[in-house]
């Protein structure tokens, strides 16, 4: 019997929870009775990973009515491949309580995912309460129940912060940003052409470094998002209401602005505002098809649009990027297997000195039908086979050999109290089709 | 990213639905502060109180009793759930405490009998009082008072409208439960504990525990070990103390759990451990063997784990299962397989017994094996329906078919539970396309003269759970739970659809920001997910006018 895990930090006990945070750890489990488990790692979060390790070594037998570690002795040493592993949620689409993004924190952990990218506001709502423009929330939000005081979104980053997870917010402009406008008509184009928000006034800049500095505490590790990295969006920009907005076309014509121009100049204004409340910026991944390398260096790309855009592209111009593919990573593509989102590889194609700036990327948990009541078994296995994509060696990609292991852990996380789908589903989040085994769901036929 | 922006479209639906008010009258708001289910009686007036969550909120005089755990959890759970933003600074809130008033202190397992009536009382000056004769009637007022306070954003304080507010508030059903399937996919008590938290919610007050079937056999039993073999694997499970800590999770929160043994159909796992408790040949396994004492010697065994072979008592609750039910099941069964069998045949013919006296001879002896162990046996609708009065008259008939006249039953001196299945008004859970307005107009006591009516102790929403794992549970039980719920709580005459759809709405949102992933309440189809970006406070199909 092993009674004693003795746990040594090795090197900064008060390690920082920010991107390159060391998460490694060793984890030894002694081959006889009388033992300890050892378990060391340089900072607290490789602790907890391997907390998690350990956890899941260890299995009630029921016939021996005792807690057992088998195929011991154990010598594990593990560090993730990409230092950035995340699931997005989406708050816009659909408001998700706060209990409920506890419930997502919670699982993601148990998969070793150390980011929430949380996607806060969109088209459809604005559910932050701001402090200096409370008016946006107020006309923005669903509801007047559906929204985020800055004490739920300081309860829920500490939530994260405690289990090792940052919390990397997104405030996607200057499109999907239609809901600003009835707290703040005057920074939208019309009331007849609500978006991308208007580059042509001062007014538009000012409420963002207002927004940002509720979010960033105007400094760099302060704020409500204490994380570094800042999400600025930038995607899916149509610019015509601009063109279609006299003065906004006005005021192209007299900075000799073509639209395109237009929107570079929005973004490198947000730009500028982020990174001087000490952030670094995140951009969807039109930024790099519109800016190129005329984006701020310290700009990391998030790719989704993989069809068009390679790593590549990126890294050989020394730009950091996130992979997070459409569809093969997109949770809200229901008819997307397991297998399929373990297939695909980041850094594909990347040069091998350049690996090191495709810092990671993950899941996209989109929200048009998604909310609380299927949010998790939409996420989870998709999941998790993106978390073994991000955390694991490169040449771990064998889907037979996989499939068992992704099948205990389902098991494993449904015990935990995680709604998690079969992994056998055709269609992300189908009910199982029979009575069964939690191991052992029989493809669904569609 | 990937879907085209659209400006337009929030803006042009909202004039759309303007629009539609306007023509089609006016369509109740769905706000939170209301209660579900709905109240015995309300009266209010218009003073908003404003309310501040002290450390100690929920205050009881100690001269009159001594709070135990389960009092002092429920305190803490329901400043919990009344608060769930935490403290803010006092803003010169008039209610920052409520008084606790109640006769007994006593915390034992709750039973059929258990008074959980109460009455809330706030003035317009922020006093209130919760009083009741037990703790789990002060359960019950709290979670009225958990639903009547609403945090405000604007002001970021926590509000209660409608003072002064008198509740006087009691069921009318005494038994108002859901049954989960733990046999046909094992639930782990994760999941287990998360649905018993949401019973509550609703006042629901019974967990049906329809523990084995023919697909598996989770159950531990200590003195027949190879039972769980048919467990669906080794890790599919219930020890004993597993169990013994759902039934006190689920006292704790007011809820009394049965257990159900569905004896002799549905029982092909049975024969995994013990083959000769089944006819013999491995393709026609069951029912139990009813010509074997060894088959009855089993029953109860297993059944005096669950009782500890005695009544329970106050204070002295007996078995894995303290309540004085305890369910039997005795539904759909096939004999054939009793007169394929030569042994079972001979032995049929021995007794002089055709297959049908053998079915009502093995429901009498389990029945009686459960009265002698100082339980009430709940069996299914084919039980009365084969032998009607002959049935032991302390069995509690469980109707789930049409067929079964309940008014006969109960003019015969039986107890019920009705919850009829495959129906348009299914009580069936798992009978997804029936909407929660079709639940929720199913009276228990339909055709049933009133006389007669309390004859008929309450019923269940039945969870089976050929479809339903732990990845789907709780959103195909919610929202259409909550109908039952009302059903069975509520005044009688509390029928009217249309002003209960935006409270059950609400409700459902209210499960939802308490992390219960109800479904939808508009959907075609139970547990789909929602079909657009949307509040949850207004998920209405556009065309449901």
């Amino acid at each position: 019997v092993v009674s004693e895990v003795v746990v040594s930090i090795l090197e900064d006990d008060a390690a920082e929870l920010q991107l390159y945070a060391d998460e490694s750890y060793t984890l030894v489990v002694p081959a006889t009775d009388g033992g300890k488990i050892e378990l060391s790692a340089p900072t607290q979060w490789g602790i907890m990973r391997g907390l998690e390790t350990l956890s899941q070594l260890v299995l009630f037998d029921f016939d021996a009515n005792a807690y057992t570690v088998d195929n011991s002795p154990w010598n594990i040493e593990d560090a993730p491949r990409f230092p950035h592993r995340q699931l997005m949620i989406d708050t816009a689409r659909h408001y998700e309580p706060l209990s409920v993004i506890r419930q997502v924190i919670d699982a993601c952990t148990f998969a070793k995912v150390n980011t929430i990218h949380w996607h806060l506001v969109d088209d459809q709502s604005f559910p932050f309460d701001s402090p200096s423009h409370p008016e946006l929330a107020a006309k923005g939000a669903f509801s007047k129940y559906e929204r985020y005081t800055d004490a739920d979104v300081a309860s829920i980053v500490e939530y994260a912060r405690k289990r090792g997870v940052r919390v990397m917010v997104e405030v996607d402009t200057p499109g999907h940003a239609s809901s600003w406008c009835a707290g703040a008509p005057e920074i939208c184009p019309s009331s007849s052409c609500l978006s991308p928000l208007n580059p042509a006034t001062n007014a538009t800049f000012d409420l963002m470094a207002d927004l940002f500095h509720d979010l960033t505490g105007g400094e760099k590790r302060l704020g409500l998002f204490p994380e570094t990295l800042m999400h600025l969006g930038g995607d899916e920009v149509d610019t015509s209401c601009w063109g279609e907005t006299p003065e906004i076309q006005a005021w192209m014509d007299d900075n000799g602005f073509t639209e395109d121009d237009a929107y570079l100049y929005y973004f490198n204004r947000v730009t500028e505002i982020a990174i001087a409340q000490g952030r670094e910026v995140v951009g969807w991944d039109e930024i790099w098809e519109n800016f190129g390398t005329s984006l701020d260096p310290t700009t990391i790309v998030a790719a989704w649009r993989t069809w068009a855009i390679n790593s590549t592209d990126v890294t050989s111009k020394g730009y950091r990027m996130l992979y997070c593919p459409d569809s093969a990573w997109y949770l809200d593509s229901l008819d997307t297997t397991w297998e399929a989102r373990y297939a695909e590889e980041p850094a594909t194609g990347v040069a091998e000195e350049d690996e090191h700036l495709v810092l990671g990327g993950g899941g996209q948990m989109w929200g048009e039908t998604a909310d609380p009541s299927d949010v998790l078994p939409t996420i989870w296995p998709g999941m998790a086979a993106i978390a073994e994509r991000l955390w694991s060696p490169r040449d771990v990609t064998d889907t037979v050999e996989a499939a068992p292991r992704l099948a205990g852990f389902r098991c494993l996380m449904e015990s935990r109290g995680v709604p998690f789908a079969p992994i056998t589903n055709l269609i992300s989040r189908s009910a199982p089709s029979g009575p069964g085994s939690c191991t052992a769901q029989r493809r669904r036929h569609v | 990213g990937r879907n085209p922006a659209r400006p337009f479209c929030s803006s042009i639906m909202k004039a759309m639905k303007a629009l539609l008010a306007l023509t089609l009258g006016a369509i109740a708001t769905v706000t939170h502060g209301q209660v579900w289910p709905l109240p015995d009686s309300v009266s209010s007036g218009y003073t908003n109180i404003t309310v501040y969550p002290s450390t100690a909120f929920f205050v009881y005089d100690p001269r009159y009793g001594e709070a135990g755990s389960v009092l002092k959890e429920a305190f803490t759970r329901y400043h919990d759930l009344a608060f769930p933003h935490g403290t803010m600074e006092d803003k010169g809130a008039s209610m920052k405490y409520l008084n606790i008033a109640l006769e007994s202190f006593d915390e034992s397992h709750p039973q059929l009998e258990t008074d959980e009536s109460y009455s809330l009382s706030i003035d317009e000056y922020g006093n209130g009082l919760i009083s009741a004769q037990t703790v789990y009637g002060v359960m019950r007022g709290l979670e009225t008072f958990s639903q009547l306070v609403v945090f405000d954003y604007d002001t970021r304080t926590y509000q209660i409208a409608g003072a002064p507010l008198k509740i006087e508030d009691s069921p009318r059903f005494a038994h108002r439960g859901l049954m989960i399937d733990t046999a046909r996919h094992f639930l782990p008590l994760a999941a287990i504990r998360s649905i018993i938290d949401s019973l509550p919610y609703a006042k629901l007050n019974v967990l049906h525990w329809h523990m084995v079937d023919t697909q598996s056999f989770p159950f531990e039993s200590t003195t027949y070990p190879k039972l769980w073999e048919g467990a669906y694997s080794k890790q599919e499970r219930y020890l004993q103390s597993d169990i013994s800590s759902i039934v006190d999770y689920a006292r704790y929160r007011g809820v009394r759990v049965i257990v159900e043994f569905d004896v002799p159909g549905h029982a092909a796992s049975w024969c995994v451990g013990y083959p000769e408790v089944c006819p013999s040949d491995p393709e026609c396994a069951q029912p139990l063997n009813v010509a074997n004492n060894a088959t009855f010697d089993l029953i109860e065994s297993v059944l005096g784990e669950c009782t500890g072979k005695q009544a329970s008592a106050t204070d002295a609750p007996s078995g894995l299962f303290p309540d004085d039910m305890i369910h039997l099941g005795g539904d759909e069964v096939d004999t054939s397989c009793w007169t394929a069998d030569e042994d079972i045949s001979a032995w049929l013919a021995e007794q002089g017994m055709t297959e049908d006296e053998a079915y009502a001879y093995f429901v009498g002896k389990a029945s009686d094996i459960a009265v002698s162990q100082g339980r009430r046996p709940i069996q299914w609708s084919e039980v009365y329906d084969h032998f009607g009065t002959n049935l032991n008259k302390g069995t509690i008939v469980h109707v789930w078919k049409d067929v079964t006249n309940v008014t006969e039953v109960v003019a015969n001196g039986y107890n019920t539970l009705v919850n009829v299945g495959y129906v348009d008004k299914s009580w069936y859970l798992d009978n997804l396309d029936v909407a929660w307005a079709a639940v929720y107009s199913k009276d228990p006591c339909e055709g049933v003269p009133d006389e007669l009516c309390p004859m008929v102790l309450g019923g269940h929403g039945e969870m089976w759970g050929e479809t339903v794992d732990a990845s789907d549970l709780e959103q195909t039980v919610w929202p259409r739970m909550a109908a039952i719920a009302e059903r069975l709580w509520s005044p009688k005459d509390t029928t009217d659809a249309d002003a209960a759809l935006p409270r059950i709405e609400a409700f459902r949102c209210l499960l939802n920001s308490r992390g219960i992933a109800a479904a939808p309440v508009n959907n075609a189809d139970a547990r789909e997910g929602p079909p657009s970006p949307a509040s949850c406070f207004e998920q209405r199909r556009a065309l449901r006018f």
